[in-house]
């Protein structure tokens, strides 16, 4: 099955995964530039600041691996071979970083160009897709935005994390709060309509009142925002963040103030007419949209579904984050990207090598295939968790019959609607119309739930008690 | 032939090891070179057959002023909980060298060693060592030497392990200066059993060193203190190949290998004689081993019991079993707690002795524990009069059945550099410390000697003196009595239900302190519940401090993996991994470190 080589040198490279076995063609792409101007201190992507200009030789290499996943995306045999000769489709395309917006506009304008060679963008171009770049508020210029637009890029995406000076100096992030709305403008001026903000919540020394007033001020910034993504500070192992946290220099936020934020957050947005579509990401109701036409199907979808798909689906929502979310297909390009394909009986999941010159080098030695690390073979049970803890935490959940048909071979469909019950007896879970959704009160709870059905498909489990109970008594 | 039993005692690191290593080396010089290369070849075959080469005493010959002497060198156990294994071996011994680190001086285990040895009636050679290093400063150690162990400091020889120098002058000393052994006072046989050891393939090999009498192969012994007889089968000594021979005479050292099972049906300490012709009194100055510290270990899946023994009960109930053959001096019994199910009481030497124990269960016996926290034994005297012995808080009996409690007392002897007496001082207060001399050193040193309750030194005593001396500072401690004192008992409820594994004793006066102290600690271990959970100290059903610990108000990372799926994924399955090691009191789950939280001394 597999037909190509491993490599030359040993490594594995994304090639040698079986891509023609992928159940349907993969549609979707994510880029990962590494390059920032500074290291936020909370920070654990692959990011880093080139003291060398390496933006042209990267993107040279980058072009090298957009030619290697066309020649194998379009699937079939010929797929494997690197022999397939349409340019496949794209629906859905993700820049993200690092700071893609950091690369020069005549790069940019490479970059895009070859994308476009190489791939068919024409559901995105007709509006049925999403190519989104991740954006940082001090590096949006409008040369830079027009350039994307012409690019096709639909969406961005802006890192504005908060609005309180501050706070950015304890994240150790650098940019002046006044420059996000401007960046806003300036995408929307280039004529990109669809536009998302970013902000972290939970930072050491925020009062619930200051951060209602970061929410205020994103709101504020753009009309027609139409998306929000809100995370809780989280304290990545080894970032200079979590480092000074174990020092004492200051002590993480409550737990409870930390659920205050959240759901003053859900709050604050619904008044202002965003739904909360995953734990931490927000889209605007397309009858609050004051031009709304974002009517966004379920089509590129391709998780077994049954029964009604809730309301999310006419929501804004990242079309592109949704295929992570439903365990769906996408490839990785750049440094440290990820990507997964679905197969029979579970999927290949693979990570680029995170190293700039080690990506560079393997890529240009074998022609684009990059070096992959963590490479997961398909696997049914692992493949069932990753369904369980990443559709937990979309609204849509997950399908009842879906789960009671992937678990029965694992022998583990008992206990997995054991502990479904088990979580909905706590209130967290509802099993209404056959789909497996997180309670009002659930959302906080998220992982908890997630561990907890994930559990159930240990082997061994099928016999398990409900998690919670205990059969010492004190 | 010349006989000479010596040990080599050191604080740990002085170059004990390095030093025996070297004096071995010097004697060998004497048989030529290829006879060494033959044994060294012998040593590789038997290591694959995997025979134990480390041996507890090492027979080797020396040549001194043209006469021949058999020296005996008996390796002694490095650490503290073990001195009772120290002066076992010291008994075996007419002399003992002394090792002190020229870069460091006398510490603490130095002098405790030293007293040990001077107990023994051993005949003592300081060697002050490391003098290759730089930092060395013999003359100021040789007169520490004096100063505090009373050997003149003309008499230390100057040694280097690592170079060799010095050596030939200790090899000097050994042979001059120690006494032969004794002849036989009587004429029936009898040997002391200094060390044990087991090997799989030749069973339990036992240490002895013969003082009256003799012993032969094919002789049935009798263990004076077990009572059980054997017949011998081997005897030999270590050459440090193991070289067999016929007879043990008076005075010498060697091992000897009978049908003995089961390190447990041995004791060290005990006296072998002669089943056709047995001494009437064993050698003097046999104890059983003092166990001092006490722990409950359960195992520790949370589905404990649902009443009865689990399986899981039933593995750590083999897995303790096995290892007590190959390590008596732990003793155990079966426990039931209301709140954590069925386990067992644990009895140690030391602190290190039950980490170790604990280690060894969960590698070699496949089990996982929840162990409780360390404590040690108190004597109860009763209102009848009778004096119960209890090894756990829980099983004291109600105020009104006792008189006083007894705690164990130790003597402890400090070194400390001058500038931190203070501080030291300060901390033995703290610790019901009392004073009792203090001992002049050197310039910048100085021995502090206080008695302090052994239930305040188990746990944190000796870090918090080593960083309050930057390391400096060392300590030494042995059994001196049991001592009353106004001790409490303070139970710690969960949910109103009293968790036995979690009470203490402690002084009357620090009651409240340290109830207080150990609630705030269990509220740091105790992860949120979906319920609040209430947390009480309480003397004799009045409650003395509280806490609650908030039910859980969030478990989700509320942050975007994106594609990085199967790191996320791994957090997950360890959140849930994470939960094994802990026991549901009611239906509270209590983390392996909340049973140690009841340590914290809260200052
Ligand atoms: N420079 C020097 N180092 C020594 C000497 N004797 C021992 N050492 C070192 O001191 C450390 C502790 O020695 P070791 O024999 O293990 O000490 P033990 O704990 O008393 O057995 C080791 O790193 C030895 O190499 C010596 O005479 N000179
Ligand atoms: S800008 Fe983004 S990728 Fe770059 S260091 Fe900051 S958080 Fe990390």
């Amino acid at each position: 099955m597999q037909t190509t080589p491993i490599s030359v040198d040993g490594q594995q490279k994304w090639a040698s995964l079986p891509l023609s076995t992928a159940r349907t063609p993969v549609r979707s792409l994510y880029v990962h530039i590494p390059f920032c101007f500074h290291k936020c201190h909370y920070c654990d992507f692959y990011s880093f600041v080139d003291s060398r200009d390496r933006q042209g030789v990267f993107v040279d290499r980058l072009i090298e691996e957009f030619s290697a996943l066309a020649r194998h995306a379009g699937g079939g045999a010929a797929a494997d071979a690197g022999e397939a000769d349409a340019a496949p489709a794209l629906d859905t395309i993700f820049v993200g970083g690092g700071t893609p917006s950091l690369l020069r506009p005549d790069l940019w304008a490479r970059l895009l160009g070859a994308l476009r060679e190489r791939f068919d963008l024409s559901t995105i171009d007709a509006g049925r897709g999403e190519f989104t770049v991740e954006c940082n508020p001090e590096t949006v210029t409008a040369e830079l935005m027009a350039t994307l637009a012409a690019g096709g890029v639909d969406r961005v995406s802006v890192g504005a994390q908060s609005f309180d000076q501050r706070h950015l100096v304890t994240l150790e992030r650098h940019h002046d709060p006044e420059n996000v709305a401007r960046a806003l403008a300036l995408a929307n001026d280039a004529g990109i309509r669809r536009r998302s903000l970013d902000l972290i919540y939970a930072i050491p020394g925020q009062t619930l009142k200051e951060w209602a007033s970061d929410l205020d001020r994103a709101l504020e910034a753009d009309d027609g925002l139409e998306h929000m993504s809100c995370y809780a500070l989280t304290y990545e192992p080894n970032t200079p963040m979590t480092k000074r946290m174990r020092r004492g220099d200051f002590e993480p936020a409550d737990e409870g103030l930390e659920s205050d934020m959240y759901e003053h957050t859900v709050r604050r947005l619904r008044e202002a007419g965003f739904e909360r579509y995953e734990v931490s990401n927000f889209a605007k109701k397309r009858e609050a949209m004051g031009n709304g036409q974002w009517a966004m199907g379920g089509e590129s979808s391709d998780v077994t579904t049954h029964g009604p798909l809730p309301t999310a689906h006419r929501l804004p929502v990242s079309l592109h984050n949704l295929v992570y979310w439903r365990c769906g297909q996408w490839l990785a390009a750049g440094p440290s990207a990820s990507g997964h394909i679905v197969t029979e009986g579970g999927g290949h999941r693979w990570k680029n090598v995170p190293h700039l010159t080690e990506w560079m080098q393997g890529v240009a030695a074998s022609g684009g295939y990059s070096p992959i690390i963590d490479h997961e073979p398909p696997d049914a049970r692992r493949a069932l968790a990753e369904r369980l803890m990443m559709g937990v935490r979309i609204a849509e959940g997950l399908c009842e019959r879906e789960m009671q048909e992937r678990a029965e071979p694992l022998g583990a469909a008992e206990a997995l609607q054991r502990a479904a019950a088990g979580q909905a007896e706590l209130g967290r879970l509802s099993l209404a119309d056959a789909r497996w959704r997180l309670t009002d009160a659930g959302w906080l709870f998220a992982d908890g739930v997630a561990s907890e059905l994930m559990a159930a498909l240990a082997p061994g489990e099928s016999t398990g008690r409900v998690a919670g109970d205990s059969s010492v008594r004190g | 032939m010349q006989i000479r039993n010596f040990s080599i005692i050191a604080h740990i690191d002085h170059g004990k090891s390095t030093l025996a290593d070297r004096l071995l080396q010097s004697t060998h010089a004497v048989t030529d070179r290829e006879a060494r290369e033959q044994l060294l070849d012998d040593m590789d075959l038997e290591r694959e057959r995997g025979i134990t080469i480390k041996a507890s005493a090492v027979t080797v010959r020396h040549v001194h002023n043209g006469e021949e002497f058999m020296l005996n060198f008996i390796d002694t156990p490095g650490h503290v909980d073990f001195s009772y294994e120290v002066s076992r071996a010291l008994t075996a011994c007419e002399g003992a060298v002394l090792v002190v680190d020229s870069t460091q001086g006398v510490e603490a285990q130095t002098v405790a060693n030293a007293y040990l040895a001077v107990e023994n009636n051993l005949e003592l050679i300081p060697v002050v060592n490391k003098i290759d290093l730089p930092a060395a400063n013999p003359d100021d150690v040789a007169m520490e030497i004096e100063q505090i162990l009373g050997l003149p400091a003309e008499d230390c020889i100057y040694a280097s392990a690592k170079t060799g120098q010095g050596i030939d002058k200790l090899l000097a000393a050994i042979c001059e200066k120690l006494p032969p052994p004794r002849d036989s006072i009587i004429s029936e046989t009898r040997a002391l059993v200094f060390d044990t050891e087991y090997n799989d393939y030749r069973g339990v090999v036992v240490y002895v060193r013969v003082f009256d009498g003799r012993l032969n192969i094919g002789d049935r012994i009798r263990m004076m203190g077990v009572g059980r007889t054997y017949v011998v089968t081997e005897l030999g000594k270590y050459t440090p190949k193991p070289t067999k021979v016929q007879t043990l005479g008076a005075g010498e050292t060697g091992y000897l290998i009978a049908a003995i099972k089961a390190l447990a049906d041995v004791r060290v300490g005990d006296t072998i004689t002669l089943d056709i012709e047995p001494a009437s009194e064993p050698l003097p100055g046999y104890e059983e081993p003092k166990q001092m510290v006490f722990c409950d270990f359960y195992p520790s899946s949370s589905a404990a019991g649902s009443g009865g023994k689990g399986a899981d009960f039933e593995q750590l109930r083999e897995a303790v079993e096995k290892l007590n053959l190959n390590d008596a001096s732990f003793t155990f019994q079966t426990v039931h707690s209301e709140a954590l199910g069925f386990g067992f009481r644990c009895g140690f030497l030391g602190l290190l002795h039950m980490d170790i124990v604990q280690e060894r269960l969960e590698r070699e016996g496949g089990v996982e524990i929840v162990q409780t926290a360390p404590t040690v034994n108190y004597q109860i005297l009763m209102t009848t009069g009778e004096i119960r012995e209890i090894t756990n808080p829980a099983d004291l009996p109600d105020p009104n059945y006792y008189e006083e409690i007894r705690e164990p007392i130790v003597k402890m002897e400090i070194i400390v550099p001058k500038e931190c007496i203070g501080d030291v001082m300060s901390l033995c207060g703290a610790r019901r410390g009392v004073y009792k001399s203090q001992q002049y050193i050197s310039e910048t040193r100085q021995m502090l000697i206080y008695e302090l309750p052994l239930a305040e030194i188990i746990y944190d005593f000796h870090d918090k003196l080593k960083s309050m001396t930057r390391g400096y500072g060392t300590m030494d401690y042995e059994l001196s009595g049991y001592h009353k004192d106004r001790l409490v008992k303070v139970d710690i409820l969960i949910n109103g239900a009293p968790v036995e594994a979690l009470s203490i004793i402690v002084h009357r006066d620090s009651a409240e302190q340290r109830g207080r102290a150990l609630l705030v600690r269990l509220r740091k271990e105790i992860d949120r519940h979906q319920f609040e959970i209430a947390l009480q100290a309480a003397i004799g059903g009045k409650v003395i401090a509280r806490e609650t610990i908030k039910s859980m108000r969030k478990n989700v990372t509320a942050k975007c993996y994106g594609g990085d799926v199967t790191r996320k994924r791994k957090l997950l399955e360890k959140q849930k991994e994470g939960k094994k090691r802990m026991k549901s009191v009611g239906n509270v789950e209590i983390p392996q470190e909340a049973f140690m939280a009841v340590l914290d001394q809260g200052d």
